[in-house]
């Protein structure tokens, strides 16, 4: 039982480093201008780490409509897809890409090759590339 | 005879639409007593609708406007060379259905992620998983969580940089855009180091 809470410690401790290291929850504040509610964000990211870590461990059913599962798969690829582009900035993938090849004022057709070709490849994979 | 004046910036002010920035909101002073009042009554700037909601004012321009005021002024600067004065339209309202949206997304993004490390990364498992969970059937291509999952793929990287090709969501710089501003410093800040000569000096050069 110890073992199991200090792996879960470990863990719990390394994915809150990540998300910080990252910023993407001051990101959307500052978006949506809700700075004051800061400390529910950091509750809602808690509990869906538990809520997941327990769906994963005890395989709940709870028998609901599939209809939920698309505002679910939004919020999902949503974070997902922060996550992707909270990485490469980190990485300076564009500045550096931009400058090299001097396209420092189309930096945004860049990105928008960087956002297609993920959905792309992300439905590429589900609907054809699985089942092949 | 001469006044002498300190003038420290502030860093940051919030102003309503329409409203007009006197020296005494933009700055703190120091001054002779008998004219302190005058001084911090001196008009700056009346913000207009054209400003959009930044405003940056240089020091330069407070000086200008105090040599104006008074030939006999001399003025000392500390701390800041401008200041940022942030339009806000109105009062500053949280809306809850965002923050109920960001905490759901917030909610399940980690949620997702960490059943994805339980699973040894691999997506497909855990959206069958997913599934299974929601609706309590088996299906191996679950196409009704994955596709729109697909297509928050790039729609929360487009909220993430805030910018949907040429139109901006809102006034505030992307990421991006403060990314490349501070590659542009770093580079600056090493050609300004190693072109100047006398920068730095080794012993072997004395």
């Amino acid at each position: 039982m110890f073992i199991g809470l200090a792996s879960g410690i470990a863990v719990g401790a390394g994915f809150v480093a990540f998300l910080s290291v990252l910023g993407i929850i001051p990101r959307l504040t500052q978006l949506t201008k809700t700075m004051k509610m800061i400390h529910y964000y950091e509750w809602a990211a808690v509990l869906g780490v538990i809520g997941g870590a327990m769906a994963a461990l005890w395989n709940p059913v709870f028998s609901i409509s599939p209809f939920v599962l698309i505002p679910i798969g939004l919020a999902c690829g949503t974070f997902v897809g922060m996550l992707a582009a909270a990485l490469t900035e980190v990485l300076n993938v564009f500045p550096i890409l931009a400058k090299r090849i001097g396209v420092d004022g189309q930096i945004t057709y860049l990105l928008m090759a960087f956002v297609f070709g993920k959905v792309f490849g992300s439905l590429f994979q589900w609907i054809y590339f699985v089942s092949k | 005879m001469d006044h002498l004046v300190y003038i420290r910036m502030r860093h940051r002010l919030q102003v309503k639409p329409h409203e007009t920035v006197f020296l005494k909101d933009v700055a703190q002073i120091i001054s002779d007593e008998t004219i302190y009042e005058k001084l911090r009554q001196i008009p700056v700037h009346s913000v207009t609708d054209k400003d959009r909601n930044i405003i940056v004012i240089d020091v330069m321009k407070i000086i200008r406007l105090l040599a104006a005021f008074d030939q006999t002024i001399e003025v000392q600067t500390i701390g800041p060379p401008q200041i940022i004065i942030e339009v806000i339209a109105k009062g500053k309202k949280i809306s809850m259905p965002m923050f109920m949206l960001i905490w759901f997304l917030l909610f399940f993004g980690a949620a997702l992620t960490i059943m994805n490390f339980h699973e040894d990364v691999s997506m497909q498992e855990v959206q069958q998983k997913i599934y299974t969970i929601i609706t309590g059937e088996v299906d191996s291509k679950p196409l009704i969580f994955q596709i729109p999952y697909s297509l928050g793929l790039g729609l929360g990287m487009i909220i993430f940089f805030n910018h949907v090709f040429k139109k901006r969501l809102n006034e505030e710089p992307s990421p991006l855009e403060v990314e490349m501003f501070n590659y542009q410093l770093d580079l600056d800040s090493y050609v300004s180091m190693n072109e100047n000569k006398e920068s730095m000096k080794n012993i072997d050069d004395r």
